[in-house]
């Protein structure tokens, strides 16, 4: 055998075992099984492949909206989401955007907003799609004058979509005012939707943060008596769906902009997890039920499913799982 | 003559005598920590007087898709504030007669905390920086979560103002204005080694 055969082996064999190290040691494929990952449970529920993409709306005249959490950063990863985001649109179109908090890191000088908000998201700007934010924990609570987030220059505040009451709070400052603005907001309340969302999940598998329990001893007891469907936060810097705590389903979607891979832990309130990549959510309310679509920054599938709120409120479990 | 100069005496010394019952009845059945508080609460309608004072000095705001008037106009009220309590000192708002009581409220609260969860409630906090009365809030450092439960145990503040912790250290904080009113250092427990 030649030299020269010799070294085409020799080179064979050395990319034969780099191949098997990379297979060996690299994260299983979005939405395989990934360690701290449940399986998904909820029979109305199905957890994607990973080899799907944005899904088309369920019904003709349904309420349609975006979500995303923990975006404000300005880096690529926001633009890429942001962009992904303006695809879904022609396959989607939502009608607003909700977010979860964390609106613009860092220093909020003007050419911020610009920077964190404004460029990333300027395909959905320009096609008018309202968004509505709450504050995070890295947001100037100034931000509700900034009338892009409709704020109408408050901290917590409610809006009313067809049919569907969706109730926007600080969860940084859960003052008494705000306690009973909220039990007053929701006792009049008349709509068969209740969504809330803000920034820190009341439960969470995340390794980092964790269910915030003070805030849940407060809000979930209201959430709770007024028949609340479900509810989105961010904080956590990944995508959960916890299985329905109280009859309420909860969603945790808080990498728009910021990732903390592997930071999930299975536990006994994972129903579905995604920690590997940014993700956005894609939500359809059809008057019977909830559509609800996770997607990954490279549009994948990651996560999908449907809730109805008889069901939800008929599933209650005040003995469930608890961290 | 005589006769009433003996009744304006009498009457004198019997106001007298009945004064100091009532202040004595008055010194024993004041709870010392609602008197620190309801003093503390005193200093805090002062400030909301100057905050108000320096908020019609500025150009009020309403939502705008300007966040330059935002910065600004935030900017231009700190700065009046500053202006209007130029020689405010640490203590201030935070008296000396109310720290026992905000000491005693934190330490309660992280005493009935799990370990797991007092660990990540510090973790949240942003680092300590250098503090000065008065001074801008850093833009850089996170607003870290108020406890809901210690927000419940804590003296009620009005909207202009907020507690925020940095640190160990609990800040009173303008809202509006961005700025630091008074602080109180040290007062969140360490995380037990």
């Amino acid at each position: 055998m030649s030299t020269q055969s010799l070294d085409v082996l020799s080179r064979a064999r050395s990319l034969i075992l780099a191949w098997a190290l990379l297979t060996a040691f690299s994260p299983a494929p979005l939405g395989g099984p990934q360690a701290g990952v449940a399986p998904p449970q909820a029979a109305s529920a199905r957890t994607a492949n990973g080899t799907g993409e944005a899904q088309p709306p369920k019904a003709k005249d349904s309420l349609r909206f975006a979500v995303i959490g923990d975006s404000g950063t300005g880096g690529r990863a926001q633009y890429e989401v942001g962009a992904r985001m303006t695809g879904a649109l022609d396959v989607f179109p939502y009608e607003f955007v909700l977010m979860l908090g964390d609106n613009i890191y860092g220093s909020e000088r003007p050419q911020d907003f610009v920077v964190k908000f404004e460029k990333p998201y300027q395909g959905i700007l320009a096609r008018k799609i309202p968004f509505y934010a709450s504050l995070g924990n890295h947001d100037d609570p100034n931000q509700r004058y900034y009338e892009p987030f409709n704020m109408s220059g408050k901290r917590f505040y409610a809006f009313e979509k067809k049919g569907v009451k969706f109730f926007a709070l600080d969860s940084n400052y859960m003052d008494k005012d705000q306690q009973d603005w909220l039990a007053r907001e929701l006792s009049a309340s008349r709509e068969r939707w209740k969504i809330a969302f803000f920034h820190h999940p009341l439960y969470s598998s995340g390794e980092r943060h964790g269910s915030e329990v003070d805030l849940r001893a407060i809000v979930e007891p209201l959430f709770v008596k007024h028949r609340v469907s479900a509810v989105f936060a961010g904080h956590e810097h990944f995508y959960e769906r916890l299985k329905p705590q109280n009859g309420i389903y909860y969603f945790t979607s808080g990498a728009a902009a910021k990732l903390r891979a592997g930071n999930i832990r299975v536990g006994p309130l994972t129903e579905k997890g995604f920690d590997t990549d940014f993700s956005f959510m894609l939500i359809e309310i059809d008057g019977e039920r909830m559509h609800f679509q996770s997607l990954s920054r490279r549009g994948r599938l990651v996560d999908s499913g449907t809730i109805a709120p008889e069901a939800v409120n008929t599933t209650s479990q005040p003995g469930g799982p608890r961290p | 003559m005589r006769k009433s100069a003996w009744v304006v005496t009498l009457a004198l010394v019997s106001a007298v005598a009945i004064d100091g019952t009532i202040a004595a009845q008055q010194t024993q059945g004041v709870n010392p920590t609602g008197a620190a508080v309801l003093a503390f609460k005193e200093r805090v309608a002062e400030y909301v007087k100057v905050h108000k004072k320096a908020d019609a000095q500025v150009p009020s705001l309403t939502e705008t898709k300007d966040p330059a008037k935002i910065s600004q106009r935030e900017k231009a009220l700190g700065d009046a504030i500053r202006q209007l309590r130029a020689g405010a000192r640490p203590g201030d708002v935070f008296l000396e007669e109310v720290r026992p009581v905000l000491v005693k409220v934190i330490r309660d609260d992280f005493a009935q905390r799990s370990a797991t969860d007092r660990k990540a409630l510090i973790q949240e906090l942003p680092p300590s920086v250098k503090l000065v009365v008065n001074m801008t809030y850093p833009t850089s450092l996170p607003l870290a979560t108020v406890p809901a439960k210690l927000l419940r145990e804590l003296p009620d503040l009005p909207p202009e103002l907020e507690y925020r912790i940095v640190g160990r250290h609990l800040l009173l904080r303008d809202v509006k204005g961005n700025i630091v009113v008074d602080f109180v250092r040290d007062l969140v427990p360490t995380i037990p080694s």
